[in-house]
């Protein structure tokens, strides 16, 4: 199975570090905002896109098009995000381009309610995921654990 | 060494002139002191400094420093946990312009009872009576008084108090 792990960068990657133990036999391909991947992953491939926040929302059509680009070339099984703009942008042209399994994980920092794009992330998301029990629902979001 | 970081999406220049602030009383210690500023639009004249760091750059600075001061982003705080590192966290705020909600002030609620993580409500600064040397860092414990401002060095430090921390802050 190819997973596409696509998330921003700081707290977003941090945490989706201690989940790609899960993956493990998997083929990983990894998109991000940074100039390029940690080194300690070893010979990966990886994709910078632009970063887009609420605060410059005109990046988006730019990022989409790289993502088509990247999504078009890799065509994977599953895009796994923990957020935040540019991994739900990736679970948005994953799951309309290739048909792709999408797996979204709010992040572990957002404690008393979803982020706004975890909340946008809901029609697009095959799994739709929180870190805190508490703002689970039985329609979702669900509640797998949590990295801390 | 004192790590002061405000991670890797937005500048916080609050965070940085408030530590500045203390690092000018440092005297010949202030290259104890390193902030990543990020693309604030503050540059500290009292504390070395660098804009960004490269992930395993981030974890080797704070592998190496005694305390990290950062904002409540949840990079700093895992990090700084992974290495064992007492981190003092001041929470942006949406309404300053320094981020789009107020997540962190939540985040800063979650966290402030775990061990070794301390939160500043306030970014005021108590001037010192004179500079002292450096504490030792403190070892991580279960439990402790939680500080809500950070003070300088001119306050007292017990790094065999129990439980022992880098710094005694106002308890107002």
């Amino acid at each position: 199975m190819k997973v596409m792990v696509a998330c921003s960068a700081g707290g977003h990657w941090v945490q989706m570090r201690r989940i790609l133990p899960a993956f493990d036999g998997m083929e990983l391909v990894f998109v991000g905002v940074e100039p390029k991947l940690d080194g300690d992953l070893g010979a990966v491939r990886y994709y910078q896109v632009g970063n887009v926040t609420r605060k410059n929302p005109l990046a988006v059509p730019g990022i989409l098009g790289r993502l088509v680009t990247v999504l078009w070339s890799e065509r994977p099984d599953m895009v796994v995000t923990t957020g935040a703009a540019p991994g739900l942008l990736a679970l948005v042209v994953g799951k309309v381009l290739c048909r792709s399994r999408t797996v979204w994980i709010n992040s572990i920092a957002n404690t008393e309610k979803l982020s706004l794009s975890g909340r946008m992330a809901r029609p697009v998301s095959d799994a739709w995921l929180v870190q805190w029990e508490h703002l689970s629902r039985p329609e979702g979001p669900h509640f797998w654990g949590a990295v801390l | 060494m004192i790590f002061v970081t405000v991670g890797s999406m937005f500048p916080f220049d609050r965070l940085i002139a408030a530590m500045d602030q203390w690092a000018a009383g440092l005297g010949q210690s202030r290259g104890e002191v390193l902030a990543q500023i990020g693309a604030g639009s503050l540059e500290p004249c009292h504390m070395r400094w660098v804009r960004r760091l490269e992930r395993a750059e981030f974890a080797r600075t704070v592998a190496g420093a005694d305390l990290v001061v950062a904002h409540a982003g949840m990079g700093s705080v895992i990090t700084a946990g992974e290495y064992g590192k007492p981190i003092v966290l001041l929470p942006r705020r949406a309404a300053a312009g320094e981020h789009t909600n107020d997540h962190q002030i939540d985040t800063a609620g979650w966290l402030r009872r775990r061990p070794g993580i301390y939160v500043a409500d306030a970014e005021q600064i108590s001037a010192p009576a004179s500079p002292r040397p450096w504490p030792a860092a403190p070892r991580a414990r279960a439990s402790g008084p939680r500080p809500r401002r950070i003070s300088s060095p001119g306050c007292a430090v017990s790094p065999s108090a129990d439980p022992p921390l880098a710094y005694r802050c106002d308890p107002g």
